[in-house]
């Protein structure tokens, strides 16, 4: 069984149906591109995977465990613990530092002021913002806020980090460092990505890309799932 | 093709050897084709004939191809008027990929055209994987990491290009099928 | 932009906006209703010549003229939070309106263009709500219209006031209903890419406590000038003012004191809490201390009015035990007689203690709004930190904390600064015929009003927990 895997995941929004039964493995360490045109599911499907969202059928285990049948507390626990996320934008909480927005999910976690601080510096500085750590999200450009949001989602060091469209609000410039940077430590810390992406050049940070097509999984990107119906 | 104008520009900062030349071009454009020996002497014979370098001295020890290499005025001004002519834009749509696909649709075959497609995006995503990649690598210098972006970038536009037609001819492949 | 398509573009909303539409409603139809019964008793004419008592009603409060501006002032008073809560309406940033507004930005319009369409909504909403009003207020007087059997009224349903004062409310109304939400849209700014709320983040100075002693020292020169102005007939009106001022002083001083309290307790949290939840909280009240200051306002004018009207009260309450005493030392062998009707008096008290308990009531609605605009502005924020595996529990702590500890001090200090402005104004002490008696500060209705406005926040923060539990729903992440 592979470290993370979904089975026939359904899943719809009211009548629209969003997934319509993916199959998908990934594998310890690997970073996965999931990729596909808008609408395609791929949002949906990380939200499943990440034990976000339930979906209406199929299963999601992580580790040989079911994740998806798990009540919400215990998936916002994992979420906390052993997954990280990182979206497009508008992830950091307006009112706080960078320092304590990194902080946060340590001190959720029941670690002390004075030692989550000092993590959230120490991953403020690999991400190379160490200077905004008194700032906050208003006073920082896109990149930054988003270097900020990468530091928060690694702070505990997840065992996977899902990102959903990470660069999608950046100019391409701000937006490789981004990727770089959460490739980088990604490897350094044997962390397993899944980069939800519709931009091949975002996709190709990726060792393997899952394509999506109409909320199923198109592996030989022929794009007939449709058509065949 | 513009190996004149680069041996130019290479020169542009002081004499140099033939030898010297290939290295330099080979380490200033790490991703392009290498350029050969033979390649570099024989335009450096047609840069003295056109008087826009001229021999610059020899080695006393070494033979022939020791002999080392300067701008002249006129090679200046050439390098000069190169760079600041602006390339045509595409002058030509012309492209193998192009040719296939359109002769692949003309045989009238579509679903062969898709399996090129399909195949043909394979290979330019593991090509593009690849230059990212370089882009990644810690050690990668400025120069590689230019290259990588123009050949991203290319094969961005490439994929783009591939996923619309195949989205085309599949559409077409439907308007086929249920007429 | 012409008044057609201004009304156009403000009926564009959809059904999600039917919430503030009510709210907005509700409020204006009060509003209208509070107005005309003030206007009504104001037209009552005094018949009966020189008793300046108009007989044919039951109630002493109506019967008596020089009881009537005070009946006034309660019902005009009453309308103030509750134009306040119709304003605050225009705020409820329902996602699909913020959007409207930016799709009309980015359609060419300009900043005072999006206020007036937001503006012009509670308007129209004001209308409705106040031809119900009116509606209510004329069904009203056709169903309360029962004289007794002495043939007294229960209201006076038997005056109406001049037609063009009726008018005016009629339009009066929706008017300051727009310039409420005018007021409170200042802070926000309609951008083509969505709606921002702005935010003053400078910290606040304690010069809200010179305010305070400010108001307290003019309330207390009140009683001092009325001996020195021996003609009351013609210096009643300036003293009148005197008072309005002094406690205006003192109110502003309770409301504006609120934003110092919110930034010193958040920096006091921020300082020594060691929970997520309170430095979630703490940083809030320290990013926009202001925001307890607009929210709270109407709540603790209520409590400064309610304070004062306790003290006063247990004033009048020892008065009337000194009263009794002289009158016992002087007859020691009489028995024990009821010296005034103090149950009239005690009947007044209750009657404003019930407008002031409908004013917490009006004043906790208004504090749904501003908490639940809060919530819904943050929706983003809030859903992605769930998503990150953030416990709504956390959320909802930090929330409790951040409504409740300027709540909790506000009110606090709306209750001391409302007692001792009662002192002020009638000392704290009965001195008559040689002895002295001490008024008594009158803890047990401070306390019973101080749970009271407790209890209304907490209130508002279960309701405010039912909007977090929709806003953190995870489809806002799609958005």
């Amino acid at each position: 069984m592979s470290y993370l895997s979904a089975r026939g995941l359904v899943r719809s929004y009211g009548r629209t149906p969003a997934l319509r039964g993916v199959n998908v493995d990934v594998e310890e360490g690997e970073i996965v591109a999931v990729t596909g045109p808008s609408g395609c599911g791929k949002s949906t499907l990380l939200h499943c995977l990440a034990g976000i969202l339930r979906p209406d059928a199929g299963e999601v285990s992580y580790r040989g465990q079911r994740i998806d049948t798990l009540s919400e507390g215990a998936r916002a626990a994992l979420r906390r613990t052993e997954f990280g996320v990182l979206f497009q934008f508008g992830q950091l909480v307006a009112e706080l530092t960078a320092a304590e927005n990194v902080a946060l999910p340590l001190l959720l976690a029941g670690t002390g002021r004075r030692e989550a601080r000092t993590a959230a510096l120490s991953w403020l500085d690999r991400l190379g913002v160490a200077d905004l750590a008194d700032q906050r999200p208003g006073e920082m450009s896109g990149g930054q806020q988003q270097r900020c949001a990468v530091a928060r989602s690694l702070v505990t060091e997840p065992r996977v980090l899902f990102c959903d469209e990470p660069t999608g609000a950046l100019d391409s410039l701000a937006g490789e460092q981004v990727l770089g940077h959460i490739v980088r430590l990604a490897r350094e810390q044997r962390t397993t990505v899944v980069l939800v992406t519709h931009d091949v050049q975002v996709a190709a940070y990726g060792d393997r890309e899952i394509m999506l097509r109409d909320g199923a999984a198109d592996p030989t990107g022929l794009g007939t799932v449709a058509a065949q119906r | 093709m513009s190996t004149p104008h680069v041996l130019l520009g290479l020169l542009a900062d002081g004499p140099k050897h033939g030898y010297d030349l290939k290295r330099a071009h080979d380490l200033k454009l790490p991703r392009a084709k290498p350029v050969a020996f033979g390649q570099v002497y024989a335009t450096l014979g047609r840069l003295v004939r056109d008087g826009l370098v001229v021999p610059a001295g020899q080695d006393r020890d070494a033979g022939p191809d020791r002999t080392s290499y300067e701008l002249t005025e006129e090679g200046r001004n050439a390098l000069k008027e190169w760079i600041a002519a602006v390339e045509a834009p595409m002058p030509h749509l012309s492209s193998v990929l192009l040719a296939k696909v359109v002769v692949a649709l003309l045989v009238g075959d579509a679903d062969q055209a898709r399996e090129y497609l399909a195949a043909q995006r394979a290979a330019h995503t593991v090509r593009l994987r690849e230059l990212t990649g370089v882009k990644t690598d810690a050690a990668a210098s400025l120069s590689d990491v230019i290259a990588a972006d123009f050949g991203i970038a290319h094969l961005d536009a490439d994929l783009r290009w591939l996923q619309t037609t195949l989205d085309r001819v599949a559409d077409l492949h439907r308007e086929v099928t249920t007429r | 932009m012409k008044p057609g398509t201004l009304v156009r573009l403000a009926l564009a909303g959809t059904r999600s906006d039917t919430v503030r539409v009510a709210l907005t409603g509700l409020a204006a139809g009060l509003a209208t209703l509070a107005y005309l019964a003030a206007l009504t008793v104001i037209a009552i004419p005094t018949v009966n010549g020189g008793g300046r008592v108009s007989p044919q009603y039951r109630p002493a409060l109506i019967a008596e003229a020089g009881l009537r501006p005070g009946v006034v002032i309660v019902l005009v008073l009453l309308t103030v939070p509750v134009l306040a809560l119709a304003g605050q309406c225009a705020l409820l940033g329902a996602p699909s309106r913020d959007r409207r507004l930016s799709a009309i930005r980015l359609a060419g319009a300009s900043p005072g263009q999006a206020v007036a369409i937001a503006a012009t909504e509670t308007g129209l909403a004001s209308v409705l709500g106040m031809i119900v009003g009116v509606g209510a207020y004329f069904g009203g007087r056709a169903l309360l219209h029962r004289p007794d059997a002495d043939g007294r009224l229960p209201l006076p349903t038997d005056v109406l006031p001049p037609v063009w004062w009726i008018v005016l409310v009629c339009v009066g109304i929706p008017v300051l209903a727009m310039l409420f939400a005018i007021l409170q849209l200042r802070r926000v700014a309609v951008t083509p890419f969505g709606v921002v709320r702005r935010t003053r983040t400078r910290a606040p100075l304690p010069w809200s406590g010179v305010l305070i002693a400010v108001g307290l020292v003019i309330t207390g020169s009140v009683m001092p000038l009325e001996r020195q102005l021996e003609d009351e007939s013609r210096n009643s009106g300036v003293l009148l003012v005197v008072l309005f001022v002094g406690l205006a002083c003192a109110t502003v001083g309770v409301v504006a004191g609120t934003g110092w309290i919110s930034y010193a307790t958040g920096w006091l949290m921020h300082r020594f809490g060691r929970r997520p939840a309170a430095l979630l909280a703490a940083r809030r009240l320290m990013a926009d201390p202001w925001n307890g200051s607009r929210t709270l306002a109407a709540l603790l004018a209520c409590l400064v009015f309610g304070g004062g009207a306790a003290g006063v009260r247990s004033s009048f309450a020892t008065q009337f035990a000194a009263d009794q005493e002289s009158y016992e030392r002087s007859n020691p062998e009489s028995g024990i007689i009821e010296l005034r009707d103090t149950d009239f008096y005690f009947g007044a008290f209750n009657l404003i203690n019930v407008a002031i308990a409908l004013g917490l009531v009006i004043a906790a609605g208004g504090l749904i709004v501003a908490v639940a605009e809060s919530i819904v502005s943050r929706r983003r924020a809030h859903a992605a930190l769930v998503a990150t595996g953030v416990p709504r529990s956390t959320l909802a702590k930090a929330m409790l904390w951040q409504s409740l500890v300027p709540a909790a001090a506000g009110i606090v200090v709306a209750l001391a600064v409302g007692a001792a402005l009662s002192q002020s104004l009638f000392g704290d002490e009965v001195v008559q015929d040689g002895f002295t008696l001490a008024v008594p500060v009158p803890y047990g209705d401070l306390v019973l009003l101080g749970a009271g406005a407790v209890a209304a926040v907490l209130a508002v923060v279960g309701v405010g927990l039912l909007f977090l539990r929709a806003s953190t729903a995870l489809e806002e992440l799609r958005v």
